[in-house]
C-alpha cells in the first residue's frame, strides 16, 4: 500500500516533466491537437529549431557566461568574508554578519525599482556584466551564511600550526583552510549555480532588451512569439534544452544539495 | 596592525558590493515611496504619504492582497498537508522511499518559467487537463481554466504547490528524522499508532519545523511573481493579480517608480507582520512546557 503511494507521488513529481521530454519530439501542433500521444516518428529538428532559429542558443551562452561570471566573482569573496567572519574577532563582527543574513529575509522585487534607476546611471541596463554584478550581491547573503558554517566546523589547531610554521593571516587562509572547506565550497557553488541558472525576475527588468537574453527569458521569450505559428515543438525543445544541464546536476550531486537546502532552516 | 589590515582587506570586497546594491537600494527604496517619480530625475516631486494613502484606497491594489493570502492560505494548506505525507513515505528506510525523495524534489529544479509554461499547458483549453477530463467523459467539466476567473488563482496555487511540495518535505522529513528515537519506542510501546499517533505525538513535536515552514511559505507566497506573470498576467480582470505584479505594472509599464515602491514597502509590511504573527502564535514548544492537562 505504501509502495502504492509512493509510486502516486512519484508520477505526481515527474509525470509533467516526461510529458514535456516526449512532447518536445512531436510535431509542434499535435502538442496542443493531440496533447497525451506519443510521438510516431521523432522530430529531432525541433531541437535544431529551438537552438537557431529561437535563439535558445545564443541564450544558452548567456547563461552559461551569467551563472560561470557569478560564480567566478561570488565564490572567492564570499569565502573571503565568511572565513573572516567565523573565525577572527573584531568589533562589528556580528552587525555585518546579521546585515548579511538580514539579505536572506526581504523579497528582491522590494528593491527592484532603485536597482533598475542605478544600474541605468551606471549605463549597465542590459549588460550581461550589470546582471552578473546584481547576482553577486544577491548572492551573498546565502552563501556567506553556509560558508562560514563550514569555516567555523574547522578545527583551531590546523589554522595555529599554519601560523607557527610562519604563513601570514592571509596565507594560513589560501593553503591550509580554504582547501580544507572545499567540500563546502562545492556545495554552495552548486546550489548557487542551478539558482542562477533559472533566474528569471531580476533578469526580466534588468535586461529588457532582446541581445543578451538569458535561458529563462528567452523561453519566455518564445512562449508568445510561438503563439502566433501554434507551432510549439521549438518551445517544448527549448524547455529540455534550459532543463537538461540542472537536472544533470541535480541527480550527481542530491544528496549533497539536500544539505546546502535544509541549511539555516534546521536549527 | 597587520591583522586589522588583513581582516579590512578580506571583508571589503563582500561588504563593498553589498553596500553598493544591496543595502543603498533598500534604503532608496524606503525614501522613493514618498516621491511622485517617473524615473525621469528632473521630475521628482516630494508628496510624503500620499503614495501610502493612494495604495489604502486603490482597489487594484487591494484585490492583489487578498489574492496573495488566498493564495498563501490555499496553497499553504495544500503544500503542507501532501509535502506531510510525502515526508513519512520518504522517512522509511529502503530504494523506494529514496527514489521518492530523489523524485519529489525534481520540480524544485526546474526554473519557474517553465513550471509556468508547464502548467500553461496543462490549463490550456486544449491541453492535458481538458483532453483527460474529455477522455473520461466529463466533458462537462472542461474549462478555460486560467481564462475563468474562478480558477486562474487556483490554477497558479496548483502550479506553485507541484514546485514548491518536494523542499516542505525535505523540510519534514529532516524534523521527522529529529524526532528522538525514545518517544517513538514509547508511542510504539503505548500502542500508538496511525492518525492518532500523528496528531497525538508526531505533529506537537514538529513545532520548530512547523514554525519555519510556514515563514517560509509566508515568504515564497508573497514573491509570488514570475507564475502569475507568465501564467495569467494577473488575469483575468485581475482575478489572480499579485502585489509583486501589480507592483511590476507599476513600475515598469506606467512607469509610476514612486508609487510602485509604495506598493513594495507595502509588500514587505505585510510579510513582516504575517511573519511576527506566526512567531508569536508557535512561539512556544507545545511538547515541553507545562500545558499537557490532557494527557
Amino acid at each position: 500500500m505504501k509502495g502504492f503511494i509512493r509510486g502516486f507521488f512519484l508520477v505526481l513529481a515527474v509525470l509533467p516533466l516526461v510529458w514535456v521530454l516526449y512532447s518536445s519530439l512531436k510535431p509542434g501542433v499535435d502538442i496542443l491537437g493531440s496533447p497525451w500521444s506519443f510521438p510516431t516518428s521523432f522530430r529531432w529538428q525541433n531541437y535544431g529549431k529551438a537552438w537557431t532559429e529561437a535563439g535558445i542558443g545564443s541564450a544558452f551562452g548567456n547563461s552559461l557566461i551569467v551563472t560561470i561570471g557569478t560564480l567566478a566573482i561570488l565564490m572567492p569573496i564570499s569565502a573571503m568574508a565568511a572565513y573572516v567572519l567565523a573565525r577572527y574577532k573584531f568589533h562589528g563582527n556580528r552587525l555585518i554578519f546579521t546585515a548579511f543574513l538580514g539579505g536572506m529575509m526581504f523579497p528582491h522585487f522590494l528593491i527592484i525599482v532603485p536597482l533598475f534607476l542605478l544600474l541605468r546611471d551606471w549605463h549597465s541596463l542590459d549588460t550581461l556584466h550589470g546582471l552578473i554584478l546584481v547576482y553577486v550581491a544577491y548572492s551573498l547573503s546565502f552563501t556567506i551564511f553556509v560558508l562560514s558554517g563550514f569555516f567555523e566546523s574547522l578545527p583551531d589547531e590546523l589554522a595555529q600550526a599554519a601560523m607557527l610554521d610562519g604563513c601570514s593571516d592571509a596565507a594560513t587562509f589560501w593553503r591550509v583552510m580554504l582547501p580544507l572547506a572545499k567540500p563546502g565550497l562545492l556545495v554552495t557553488a552548486i546550489f548557487d549555480a542551478i539558482g542562477l541558472w533559472n533566474e528569471y525576475s531580476l533578469a526580466l527588468v534588468l535586461l529588457p532588451g532582446a541581445d543578451h537574453r538569458t535561458l529563462p527569458l528567452g523561453i519566455a521569450n518564445l512562449t508568445m512569439t510561438q503563439q502566433y505559428q501554434a507551432d510549439w515543438g521549438a518551445l517544448f525543445a527549448g524547455l529540455v534544452i534550459s532543463m537538461a544541464p540542472v537536472m544533470a546536476v541535480y541527480w550527481i550531486f542530491k544528496d549533497r544539495i539536500y544539505e546546502a537546502m535544509l541549511a539555516g532552516s534546521i536549527k | 596592525m597587520k591583522r586589522t589590515g588583513f581582516i579590512v582587506g578580506f571583508l571589503a570586497p563582500a561588504v563593498l558590493i553589498y553596500l553598493a546594491l544591496v543595502l543603498v537600494p533598500l534604503g532608496q527604496a524606503l525614501i522613493f515611496s514618498a516621491y511622485q517619480w517617473r524615473g525621469v530625475s528632473a521630475k521628482r516631486k516630494f508628496v510624503g504619504a500620499d503614495n501610502f494613502r493612494e495604495l489604502a484606497g486603490d482597489h487594484d491594489f487591494l484585490r492583489s492582497v487578498t489574492n496573495n493570502l488566498w493564495l498563501l492560505v490555499g496553497a499553504g494548506v495544500v503544500i503542507i498537508a501532501v509535502s506531510l505525507v510525502v515526508a513519512h513515505l520518504t522517512a522509511a528506510p529502503g530504494k523506494s522511499a529514496k527514489l521518492l525523495r530523489g523524485f519529489s524534489l525534481v520540480p524544485q529544479m526546474v526554473s519557474l518559467v517553465a513550471v509556468a509554461v508547464l502548467w500553461q499547458f496543462i490549463f490550456n483549453p486544449e491541453g492535458l487537463l481538458n483532453a483527460t477530463l474529455r477522455g473520461v467523459g466529463l466533458s462537462s467539466w472542461t474549462r478555460t481554466w486560467l481564462g475563468d476567473s474562478h480558477f486562474a488563482l487556483a490554477g497558479v496555487g496548483v502550479a506553485f504547490a507541484w514546485y514548491a511540495v518536494g523542499f516542505y518535505a525535505l523540510l519534514f522529513g529532516a524534523g521527522l528524522r529529529n524526532i528522538p528515537a525514545e518517544v517513538n519506542e514509547a508511542a510504539e510501546l503505548d500502542g500508538s499508532q496511525g492518525w492518532h499517533r500523528f496528531a497525538q505525538i508526531t505533529w506537537p513535536m514538529l513545532w520548530s519545523v512547523k514554525r519555519t515552514a510556514i515563514t517560509y511559505l509566508v515568504i515564497n507566497v508573497m514573491n509570488t511573481f514570475a507564475l502569475v506573470f507568465l501564467m495569467t498576467r494577473g488575469g483575468p480582470d485581475r482575478a489572480s493579480d499579485t502585489m509583486l505584479t501589480y507592483l511590476y505594472e507599476q513600475a515598469f509599464v506606467n512607469s509610476k517608480f514612486g508609487y510602485a515602491t509604495a506598493v513594495a514597502v507595502g509588500n514587505f509590511a505585510v510579510a513582516m507582520i504575517l511573519s511576527l504573527a506566526i512567531l508569536f502564535f508557535l512561539r512556544r514548544d507545545p511538547t515541553s512546557s507545562q500545558n499537557r492537562s490532557e494527557a
